[in-house]
């Protein structure tokens, strides 16, 4: 499905399910992007590195055209907006590309920074 | 009024554009972010924070906000940036894209600190001189004008040009309104210090403002991207739509301001509403509104709102600008505040 470190690209509803159920016990962060957003352009290099540094958070970034109905399902109205799952519920959301407000969020979801034990 | 201080008063460029080709796709949204940061570089400020939907990008700057639509960039900074240094590449960067540049409006307050300001910002004449130096020629039909008030410190700049097609071609349904104020209610503008050791940063306080302050009730439709400044200072874009809405803060007591702008559609009704929350929030001694393209009617609308606030309209002028329609301007001030 992709590399740890990495932020994994989701282009299907099944992929989306098969994602957000596997490990149960890791932090979620979805990007909801669209490619004809600045916004979502200019953050992502900021979140290609979160991934890297984070490996025990998984990434994914989701297209709003591609997945239209998984955008309105999680109520995505502007872009890019970032979406936190834990257990498959949400336990945090970030409109907007803020990167404080995205590395603070992630970091009060597990505790610390760094690769935890 | 302090010796020195931060400028709170904006300038703001409009620039309309337009393409040979029938299919323009995302114009404008197409630039890359290094190239405007490139661009936001030689204004000297940097972006925030930032928010789009399908219709526009809206992005928080350290010294205010940069609207870019398929066709249009709004730029607006404060302080002592030098705005105009942005026409030029701007102009290329579409270019880049087959996008030609066919109206460009420019307009500001008074500044509060007016010998503070760098080239080519030192006076409204040599920011004439710059824009005629640094427009393309097919942009003819150009027009400056300083609108005045009774209060000899607020006048209204506004340099405005078009293109020989577009100087008719003044959307009919889309209005803006700019709205600045000082002499702001110190109990109100504490809002907008961060609290030391809060645990915060700039997102979450920016967050926690809007909140307190009901900016957030401004507009119920808006979503909004917000920031606040380290150790005060507040800014924040709203999107709606295709319309966009933003505020400024600084808050600081001796040079005070605020401002709100926002678009208005003529099949939309809250305009005057929204102006009337917005002063509310900053209790000021001193309003000033200018409304470019908007009805006699809603302009008469804004100042009875206005109004209503215990504000009296001390005066209330226009004029008429290629490309960009009527500009009215009209200047309020406290009963507190007789000046």
């Amino acid at each position: 499905m992709g590399e740890e470190g990495q932020v994994i690209s989701c282009h299907t509803v099944d992929a989306w399910n098969q994602l957000i159920q596997k490990d149960k016990n890791k932090l979620i962060v979805v990007d909801f992007a669209a490619s004809w957003c600045g916004p979502c352009r200019a953050i992502a290099p900021f979140v290609a590195e979160l991934a890297k540094k984070m490996p025990h958070v998984t990434f994914i970034k989701v297209d709003v055209d591609e997945l239209k109905e998984i955008a309105a399902d999680w109520g995505v109205e502007a872009m890019p907006t970032f979406l936190f799952l834990k257990d498959g519920k949400t336990v945090g959301k970030v409109v907007g590309a803020k990167k404080d407000e995205l590395q603070q969020t992630i970091i009060k979801h597990t505790g610390n920074s760094s690769t935890s034990a | 009024m302090a010796v020195s201080g931060f400028e709170g008063f904006e300038k703001r460029l409009e620039l309309q554009f337009s393409s040979h080709d029938p299919d323009i796709g995302i114009g404008l949204r197409e630039l890359d972010f290094k190239s405007l940061e490139q661009v936001l570089h030689q204004v000297q400020c940097t972006v925030v924070s930032a928010l789009g939907n399908q219709h526009f990008d809206s992005y928080v700057l350290s010294e205010s906000s940069l609207f870019v639509y398929p066709t249009k960039i709004i730029i607006k900074t404060c302080g002592t940036t030098q705005l105009l240094k942005s026409v030029q590449p701007f102009i290329h960067h579409a270019r880049t894209l087959n996008l030609h540049v066919t109206a460009l409006r420019y307009t500001r307050g008074s500044f509060i600190f007016p010998e503070a300001q760098p080239h080519p910002h030192t006076s409204f004449k040599e920011e004439v001189v710059y824009l005629e130096d640094n427009i393309p020629t097919s942009l003819c039909y150009r027009k400056a004008s300083v609108i005045p008030s009774k209060l000899t410190s607020h006048s209204w700049h506004v340099f405005s040009a078009g293109a020989v097609e577009c100087s008719d071609n003044v959307p009919l349904d889309l209005y803006t309104v700019e709205v600045c104020m000082t002499d702001l209610d110190q109990t109100l503008a504490r809002k907008f210090f961060r609290h030391p050791n809060d645990g915060k940063n700039g997102d979450s306080a920016g967050r926690e403002m809007t909140e307190i302050t009901g900016i957030n009730r401004i507009n119920l439709n808006a979503k909004i991207c917000d920031f606040a400044f380290d150790p005060c200072g507040y800014s924040m874009n709203g999107i709606d739509g295709d319309r966009y809405s933003t505020i400024h803060v600084t808050p600081e007591d001796g040079f005070s301001y605020a401002s709100f702008e926002c678009v208005g559609s003529i099949y939309n009704d809250d305009m005057a509403d929204m102006v009337k929350k917005a002063v509310r929030v900053f209790g000021p001694g001193t309003v000033s509104v200018a409304t470019t393209n908007a009805s006699q009617d809603m302009c008469t609308r804004i100042k009875g709102a206005v109004e209503q606030l215990g504000m009296k309209c001390r005066s209330f002028s226009m004029d008429e600008f290629p490309a960009a329609g009527t500009v009215v301007f009209q200047t309020f001030t406290s009963r507190r505040n007789r000046i």
